[in-house]
């Protein structure tokens, strides 16, 4: 595996969508080139951030009794 | 009311405004009540949902998101958030994992909401709701190679975002690449064309 083919595959890696034979020979390539072992680490870095610095908002209590009171009533026999 | 939180979370991102999510999220609802026979039992009822919703985005709001975004999230969810878990504490980090630290919560935010709708939804579903490629792919119904290609450009960006928000902040060199070392050599012709325009 080369450097290019590496970065073009390493959302699939962080997102673990490889097939197994290819994470060995992409660990492998990490272990051999320093820089794209950063790249690697840095980009897991910044997902993880992306994840948890975006703050979930959750939906208000007012939203949830408007979406009941819109919702036809159901039968008890449905 | 199963994922309301879900849906109404991705809506807020959606929409950037929180009214919007509102409706956005009820008329999803709605939808999926008065549709709901076209359900299949078994199937993946989140990803319906989000579908549901997706297309109701595209339908009534994405119109109306020409306008710069409202930056209301700050007053929304009350400023700053919890640090970075630090797992990683034991290897010694880059310089560039180091700014990575230092980014506030509206920073990555920002950026998040600056990607373009496309981007934006695929980075989302994926990195907020975790959503495998294959759900994506049926939410937003296009191939499993445009959500690759979207993830990899909305990335890219939200990177390019907080790159420029260290070199601000001095946290690297002014002349700093902002790109990643390559652009990958996928076909990305085809990318628009199964869209949601």
């Amino acid at each position: 595996m080369d450097c290019t083919r590496f970065e073009e595959i390493l959302f699939l890696y962080t997102d673990d969508q490889l097939e197994a034979e290819v994470v060995v020979t992409y660990r492998r390539h990490m272990e051999l080139c320093p820089e794209c072992a950063r790249r690697a680490a840095y980009t897991q870095r910044l997902l993880m951030v992306m994840r948890q610095r975006c703050r979930r908002t959750v939906a208000p209590e007012s939203l949830r009794q408007r979406i009941l009171a819109s919702l036809p009533h159901r039968t008890a026999e449905e | 009311m199963p994922f309301v939180d879900s849906l109404f979370n991705t809506a807020f991102r959606l929409t950037r405004n929180a009214q919007d999510a509102e409706d956005l999220v009820q008329e999803t609802y709605l939808k999926a009540y008065r549709h709901y026979d076209k359900f299949q039992e078994g199937t993946n009822l989140k990803a319906w949902l989000f579908k549901i919703m997706k297309n109701t985005f595209i339908n009534n709001y994405r119109k109306k998101q020409r306008v710069p975004p409202q930056s209301d999230f700050a007053d929304l969810e009350g400023g700053l958030e919890s640090r970075v878990r630090d797992d990683g504490a034991s290897r010694i980090k880059t310089p560039e994992e180091e700014f990575l630290e230092t980014i506030v919560d509206e920073q990555v935010q920002e950026a998040l909401d600056g990607l373009p709708p496309d981007y934006r939804m695929a980075v989302i579903l994926a990195d907020l709701e975790n959503f495998s490629y294959k759900e994506i792919a049926e939410i937003l119904e296009i191939p499993v190679g445009t959500v690759m290609s979207r993830l990899y450009r909305g990335r890219e960006q939200v990177d390019g975002a907080v790159r420029d928000c260290a070199r601000e902040r001095g946290y690297l060199r002014s002349g700093a690449p902002n790109k990643r070392r390559s652009s990958p050599r996928r076909n990305d012709t085809s990318e628009d064309t199964g869209g949601v325009e």
